[in-house]
């Protein structure tokens, strides 16, 4: 019998299935868009850039267990890494791709370092302090102000440039398919490491973490790594979407409640599942910058917007829809719209 | 099979608090035997694992493995980490206490907007600023920093994965599985001390760590197949059989080829026939060459399959020897069935 499942066994291919499915899907999305305009392309863009973000929290909260509730913090020193390092008022003006990169590898060192004081912590003490940073990050960039702009905010930030694509505002469908592309690399890069034994450390020191101490796994390097992967990302998603818009906007932009949008991302995706999370982007985001906004367009066209009342503007109820998102959530499919380990292979 | 002890516990002592939970507990185990540790409940005996395996930290006594302390000696690799804590936090704090000043003298003042910026003066402004206002701050983050890396030497001297380097591994008496893992990570968990792959190795998928992996797995499936699991290999640990969990327990311990496997009460809420097969398995395990050394309460197993047998009771060793031995022991009895009505 064991040897039957010797036979059978295949190792992980680049993506599963389900994100198969799902890149497909959305690649469909502008090609559907040269014959019916839903003008839903250039709003999408914001949705892959939170699905980085979410990838790399997930790395965090999924599948290595630990609550983290300030991943915001590095999604603004992605920002602020890109365009200190990128704009023409200071005097690095490193290209597009050299600066993505650079904040890429400054986010992952400051999660690295932000991370080595918490790792004793565990459970809700770790999350107060992943809070606290998140606070004080914005802090700091307020503050240093020959150095961030302050409460301005740095632009203008470069656009991607591809080989013979024009990345303009009028020209949504360059943008997003580079974004897919970066989006669809991180899911690959990632899913080899969760495949792979710094993944099943990740799992390991999750599932229980002395057990995994007796079998001679070092917690602290797990937990940093990973800490470091996902502040990585968060940083490169940061930076992203900064590009999209050409500024980092203020600090404030990177509060509490871009964290918590981050962590519903990966929870009501399905925690663990990176499949799960680019659905939950999908859901969360998607529901933000594309569904109310549409409604609303064609609530104004129909002549019952806000100019009748308050109570018809549909982005008004964003939040309260994110909250019965969480408890349909719960109540029908607790372990996240894709559950974690159904999609494996 | 060679009679060197692998694992000498010397005068060992656990307390917490105001509770003795080990005192002056000395125990040698042999190479290549099976030892078991007995005793009523309550007497130290997974006490005395703990501080074997590092999750405790003796309060007194030392515990050798293969002749050797398993600590991480005060030596240059300590020193030279503890220099390199020092001089990185001396940095950090010189540079983050004035990064503004920093700023406004190597940037501000030397550019001008899309000008060429000169980085030589920025650069030697910036180590002049550095020199000249950072001397405190890099003392202070100096001895912080080297304080720091030695207050962690001083506490991780002893932990149970420096224990598991050397060659120990063992079962917990309230299973510890990886619940949500298949029993192949599960094992494969287990053999991560003699992996080599790397982070980068890992995240491009390079060939090596792709073979180590593909290797790993195999191994795996005999290891499972091994302690009679076979058909399950991608069944996930927590749908298991509290009897299975058991036997996967071991597998996973085995898995890092360790040189003794320290099983903690294996044969707990087994039936007869699982009973009998355990000890069958138990002692395979000998016979590939691995020391065992068990907690047990079942005297038939205890009995059957050990070539020593160690009496704990109240934290104390009251008694040493073949099983025979300890049969007959007036203390052993007296341990387990209470002492003779006098008068």
């Amino acid at each position: 019998m064991g040897t039957t499942s010797r036979a059978t066994y295949k190792p992980a291919g680049l993506l599963s299935r389900g994100q198969c499915l799902l890149f497909g899907a959305l690649l469909l999305i502008p090609c559907i868009e040269l014959l019916f305009d839903l003008g839903i392309s250039a709003p999408t863009r914001f949705v892959l850039g939170f699905a980085i973000v979410g990838i790399g929290l997930n790395v965090v909260v999924g599948f290595t267990g630990l609550l983290h509730l300030g991943i915001a913090a590095f999604m603004a020193i992605g920002a602020y890494a890109f365009a200190i390092l990128t704009c023409t008022i200071y005097p690095f003006q490193l290209g597009f791709w050299p600066g993505l990169f650079a904040a890429l590898c400054i986010g992952a060192l400051a999660g690295a370092f932000l991370g080595a004081p918490t790792l004793r912590l565990r459970g809700d003490y770790l999350a107060i302090v992943t809070l606290g940073f998140g606070e004080i990050v914005q802090d700091l960039l307020k503050n240093l102000e020959p150095i961030t702009k302050g409460t301005q905010g740095i632009n203008p930030l470069p656009a991607p440039w591809f080989f013979g694509l024009t990345f303009a505002s009028d020209t949504p469908k360059s943008w997003y398919f580079l974004y897919l592309a970066i989006l669809i690399l991180c899911t690959i890069l990632v899913r080899n490491l969760e495949h792979s034994r710094v993944g099943r450390q990740w799992f390991a020191v999750r599932e229980d973490e002395l057990a995994a101490r007796c079998m001679a796994i070092r917690p602290d390097k797990v937990k940093l790594t990973a800490l470091a992967v996902g502040a990585g990302l968060a940083a490169l998603g940061g930076a992203l979407l900064a590009s999209l818009i050409s500024s980092t906007g203020e600090p404030g932009n990177y509060d509490f409640q871009i964290s918590i949008l981050a962590l519903c991302i990966v929870i009501v995706g399905g925690i663990g599942s990176m499949t799960g999370v680019i659905v939950g982007a999908l859901v969360m985001v998607g529901m933000n910058s594309i569904l109310l906004p549409i409604l609303g367009q064609k609530l104004q066209q129909a002549g019952i917007g806000t100019t009748t009342s308050v109570y018809l503007a549909p982005d008004n109820y964003k939040y309260l829809l994110f909250g019965l998102a969480l408890v349909l959530m719960m109540r029908f499919r607790p372990k996240g719209i894709v559950a974690a380990r159904e999609e494996d292979h | 099979m060679s009679a060197t002890p692998i694992i000498e516990v010397d005068s060992v002592s656990m307390r917490f608090g105001g509770l003795v939970a080990v005192s002056d507990v000395s125990l040698t185990v042999d190479g290549g035997s099976i030892t078991a540790v007995i005793g009523p409940n309550g007497a130290g005996k997974t006490t005395l694992f703990n501080a074997i395996t590092g999750v405790y930290d003796p309060s007194a006594g030392r515990v050798l493995i293969a002749g050797r302390e398993t600590i991480v000696p005060l030596d240059a690799r300590a020193w030279r980490s503890i220099f390199l804590y020092g001089i990185a936090s001396a940095f950090l704090a010189a540079v983050f206490l004035n990064v503004e000043e920093i700023w406004l003298s190597a940037v501000t003042e030397n550019y001008v907007y899309l000008k060429p910026f000169p980085w030589l003066e920025g650069v030697g402004d910036a180590g002049a600023l550095v020199i000249a206002h950072g001397g405190w701050a890099a003392l202070v983050g100096g001895v912080v920093g080297a304080a720091g890396r030695w207050a962690i030497w001083s506490r991780t001297r002893r932990t149970p994965e420096i224990v598991a380097e050397s060659g120990v591994a063992r079962t917990f008496q309230n299973i510890r599985l990886f619940p949500e893992l298949s029993l192949a990570e599960n094992v494969m968990v287990g053999m991560d001390r003699r992996m080599h792959a790397g982070f980068f190795a890992s995240l491009f998928r390079l060939p090596n760590a792709a073979l180590e992996r593909q290797k790993a797995r195999e191994e795996a499936t005999r290891l499972i197949e091994f302690v009679g699991l076979g058909s399950s290999v991608d069944v996930r640990a927590r749908n298991l059989p509290y009897g299975h969990q058991r036997r996967l327990e071991i597998a996973r311990a085995l898995a890092s080829r360790p040189a003794v496997v320290l099983l903690d009460e294996p044969a707990a809420g087994m039936n007869p026939t699982e009973t009998v097969e355990l000890m069958e398995l138990i002692r395979r395990i000998q016979g590939t060459g691995t020391t065992v050394v068990l907690i047990e309460h079942h005297m038939r197993v205890v009995m059957g399959i050990s070539e020593k047998i160690a009496v704990l009771d109240h934290g104390e060793k009251i008694a040493q020897g073949t099983p025979t031995q300890i049969r007959n022991d007036p203390k052993c009895i007296e341990a387990y069935l209470g002492k003779e009505e006098l008068g």
